[in-house]
């Protein structure tokens, strides 16, 4: 089920959160509204952690996880990650990693199997991000760009992507991630997919400018709610068609 | 795409507010200070500043009427067509082009005018020009008085026309007055449309909107029409018939089959076959109201017949526009507004033709293969064998499975905060959820340094086992360290050396004191000056006695003492070589017996201090040796500046080269140089 919601004025729910299979990340605000969205939803299942990243509040573009590990930048402070440390399960691995791009999040797209990574990283961050992670890691860009982190998002079910990506590209990336992949928007057209919305395998939080139709879009494609990725092609076509052209 | 908002408007002053405005202005944002002794040409200007800016005024807001009213033809025809039929298109053209008028006058007048000025050859004629010019300004704008009132009416009046956009999806309802146009409109928007018993309670177009496969679609009441020539209609049926003629929308003809609202099928047919031809190329659904009273088979056959024949009509329309033949079931529907059956059924309908149709043309549309992408899902194809299953826990599962069934609501950190004092005097514990070996261990607190040593950098996955290493290092230390005590302390001395030991201690003890006063009275130094020491207490013989009564040979000592002059205070020695220091403090560090000393770890090591000589390279220099050299050239730049006693290259006087006193006034006597 996805859910529409604000970080402090703010759509962009991605940046101020990270959400995975075994834990969720959120950022430290002035009221609990934020957090407590995340909460009701998941503080049974996983563990819902505030904290700051790097002493900052954007800490889904900082960070880079799934359910086997999480990799904070270098910038991390040990009490930070020590925090972590203690408010994750002993099976996530928490991993600090020395890399001159700092906002993994940005440069880092992964679910529990596959990740897509900037193409300039260091041999030695590959290295990590596979055994961190335990993902098969492939440098790629989407539609040029490099932020591969910033302009996807993707489950273990199914992933969104930049809206400019080709379709031969798109048949491309789902082949590599092995889930379906639909080409779309969030936050009313924005093109940073993974900046307004956070999505684990069974559920999505999105930001609040999300319109009806893309939101119908999320549900399909992630598989929320038991709506198929093939929905998009049938039923929500013309309404598509409508709204796009 | 243009956005049709005639709700910012500004607002337009009668013709005398106009008036009171513009002059008081000027009067405000002009000099008014004048006086006859001026000089002709400021008391010119004085004046045709106050015409131009007079003129300026108006001109500026008749630009903004004349701007800001929308073009009849340049807007979209429908708009066009909607002020043509209300505020009629040639009396808003007159009145505007009168406006238009204005400002040239006003501008001819004021260049006049200030030609004139140019002449004026006093303060009174000036004036009068002025008085004169301002004056024929206002009267211009007086006589187009009746144009500013009606053009204000017609500003009001618009700002309350509902913001329709003309090319949005629309869906526009029309029909005989009292069908049950409006009553529709309120069950499917939440547009609050006034229904009455009887006609045209509906006076103009009103606008709701409703939703319909995750699009947003515009609903468009119209007041009822009847049917009768073109041109007897009124203005309210004309805003219905604009709507119709211009607006790409899906029709929805109203037919009231019970004959309740006084026209009878037959009427209602004549005004369809009349109107016909606004329909063409839109989805048209011809809605039998009213079922409620009369079912539509219950009504005599020569009504049926006319009611196929415009079903017939309707389903031409549909063939007309070139696209799928619909199946005639969708073009002629039935429902009751009242029990609101099949309500939903008509807007449904009208939505999915009206989608179809748009679909259709956009597919024809370059602007397609631009979006293609966003229509596609990418299907993966298999790579490998190895299996990616998506990792959903058991508690989602089972949560989805009863879903609400009794959810019991969890008391999120909001409720919290709302009990205590709410957002920003609330704070929330960040380590009430740690997930520790023991729960007492979370709100302990961890040093960031201790011992001037960051805590986080000795944290290791293997610190537990570490710590166990060290703890059975330490034992085996502890235990030899007990041993050597012992021997130290042993009582196996002989009763000789045991003498000599308690003689060193007490020696020691004697020396301690003895030191601790003498610092604490003089810092070291010696408190009697020599010339004092009459006593000779403090003699190098004495010296001499007291060693080799220690049985130490005082030569050399008293020779030392002897080549010294007396020196007050006690010089610090040379501290030892920085290479050295180092190892001598950690060799210190490992044999030093004191046990204190040695399980305080040294907080830090000791800062290295560098020779005064040596030069540390940086500051842009290549090398220690060029930095040597500007060093060098440094100081002697300011060697001679130091040597004049000048602080710096500002340190620097002038002395009155030509002092006044002495070169001003009568010179009968004496010198220049002295006075």
């Amino acid at each position: 089920m996805a859910t529409r919601l604000q970080f402090e004025n703010s759509c962009e729910v991605g940046v101020f959160s990270k959400l995975t299979n075994a834990y969720c990340l959120v950022a430290i605000g002035g009221s609990e509204n934020f957090y407590s969205a995340f909460e009701s939803d998941l503080a049974d299942v996983i563990p819902v952690v505030k904290t700051s990243i790097a002493g900052t509040r954007i800490i889904g573009r900082l960070c880079a996880g799934n359910k086997n590990g999480l990799l904070l930048p270098h910038n991390t402070t040990d009490q930070e990650l020590q925090h972590l440390r203690n408010s994750l399960p002993d099976q996530v691995v928490v991993q600090r990693v020395e890399e001159r791009l700092s906002a993994l999040g940005n440069c880092i797209a992964c679910n529990d199997h596959v990740a897509l990574t900037h193409t300039d990283l260091d041999k030695e961050t590959e290295e990590m991000i596979a055994d961190v992670l335990g993902v098969e890691v492939f440098r790629q860009t989407i539609a040029g760009n490099i932020l591969v982190g910033s302009y996807c998002a993707f489950s273990n079910t199914g992933g969104l992507v930049h809206p400019h990506t080709s379709v031969e590209d798109l048949d491309e990336l789902s082949t590599l991630l092995q889930v379906p992949l639909v080409a779309g928007t969030v936050n009313r057209g924005s093109e940073v997919i993974a900046a307004g919305i956070t999505v684990n395998d069974w559920t999505a939080f999105c930001g609040s400018d999300t319109t009806a139709t893309e939101l119908s879009v999320i549900e399909s494609v992630f598989k929320l709610r038991a709506a198929q990725p093939t929905a998009i092609v049938d039923e929500m076509r013309k309404s598509l068609i409508d709204s796009y052209v | 795409m243009v956005q049709y908002n005639f709700k910012k408007i500004t607002v337009v002053p009668n013709g005398k507010d106009f008036v009171d405005i513009i002059l008081s202005r000027t009067q405000r944002q002009t000099p008014t200070v004048v006086h006859k002794g001026y000089a002709i040409t400021r008391l010119r200007q004085f004046y045709m500043r106050k015409v131009k800016y007079t003129q300026q005024n108006f001109h500026e807001k008749l630009s903004t009427i004349i701007d800001e009213f929308p073009r009849l033809d340049d807007i979209h025809p429908f708009y066009g067509d909607l002020l043509h039929v209300l505020y009629n298109k040639d009396h808003y053209k007159l009145a505007l082009g009168q406006i238009n008028t204005a400002r040239n006058l006003i501008s001819k007048i004021a260049k006049d005018y200030v030609k004139l000025l140019k002449y004026g050859d006093s303060l009174y004629r000036c004036k009068c020009l002025k008085v004169a010019a301002l004056g024929r300004m206002c009267t211009v704008i007086k006589r187009i008085g009746p144009s500013l009132a009606y053009l204000e009416q017609i500003r009001q009046h618009m700002a309350r026309l509902p913001s329709i956009d003309p090319n949005t999806r629309t869906i526009l309802i029309c029909g005989y007055p009292n069908v049950g146009k409006s009553s529709f409109i309120n069950k499917i928007t939440r547009a609050d449309v006034d229904v009455q018993p009887y006609a045209f309670t509906t006076k103009s177009l009103f606008v709701g909107h409703t939703d319909y496969k995750y699009l947003r679609y515009q609903v468009i009441d119209t007041p009822g029409i009847l049917d009768r020539p073109f041109e007897d209609r009124n203005i309210i049926e004309m805003c219905s018939i604009t709507a119709l003629a211009h607006l790409r929308a899906a029709v929805l003809f109203f037919l009231d089959i019970s004959g309740s609202c006084g026209y009878s099928i037959a009427q209602q047919a004549a005004l369809f076959h009349s109107i016909k031809s606004l329909f063409m190329n839109k989805p048209l659904i011809i809605v039998c109201n009213k079922t409620d009273l009369q079912p539509l088979e219950g009504i005599p056959e020569e009504d049926m017949k006319l009611v196929m024949e415009m079903k017939a009509e309707a389903a031409k329309t549909v063939i007309g526009q070139g696209g799928e033949p619909t199946n005639a079931e969708e073009v002629l529907l039935t429902m009751s507004t009242l029990t609101e059956d099949g309500v939903i059924a008509v807007k449904n309908a009208a939505c999915e033709r009206l989608l179809n149709q748009r679909v259709e043309l956009k597919m024809k549309s370059k602007k397609l293969n631009d979006c293609l992408n966003r229509f596609h899902v990418a299907i993966p194809k298999p790579r490998d064998h190895k299996e990616r299953p998506p990792c959903i826990p058991q508690a989602v599962l089972e949560a989805k499975a009863k879903q609400a069934a009794e959810k019991e609501r969890r008391k999120t950190e909001k409720d919290l905060e709302n009990e205590n004092g709410g957002a920003g005097v609330y704070s929330a514990s960040l380590k009430k959820n740690y997930i520790l070996a023991n729960d007492e261990w979370k709100e302990d607190i961890m040093p960031e340094i201790f011992d001037g040593h960051n805590v986080y950098d000795f944290v290791d996955a293997d610190i537990l086992q570490r710590l166990e290493e060290l703890e059975r290092e330490e034992g085996l230390r502890q235990a030899e360290e007990a041993d050597d005590d012992f021997e130290m302390d042993g009582k196996e001395l002989n009763p000789e050396e045991q003498r000599a030991l308690t003689e060193i201690r007490k020696k020691k003890s004697l020396l301690i004191q003895q030191h601790r006063i003498k610092k604490s009275t003089a810092e070291s130094r010696p408190t009697v000056p020599r010339k004092f020491d009459k006593d000779r207490e403090f003699t190098s013989k004495r010296m001499g006695r007291q060693l080799s009564s220690l049985g130490l040979d005082p030569s050399l000592a008293i020779n030392r003492a002897r080549s010294r002059s007396i020196s007050r205070g006690r010089k610090r020695e040379r501290s030892p070589d920085r290479v050295d220091t180092n190892g001598d403090v950690m060799d210190m560090d490992v044999d030093t017996p004191n046990k204190k000393l040695r399980l305080r770890s040294t907080s830090r090591s000791r800062s290295k201090s560098r020779p005064p000589s040596e030069v540390v390279p940086g500051e842009g220099f290549k090398d220690v040796t060029q930095k040597g050299k500007a060093l060098k050239l440094a100081k002697k730049s300011v060697k001679k500046r130091n040597k004049d006693a000048r602080r710096g290259e500002a340190d620097r006087v002038i002395p009155t080269l030509k002092p006044k006193h002495l070169f001003s006034g009568k010179r009968s006597t004496g010198k220049t140089q002295r006075r």
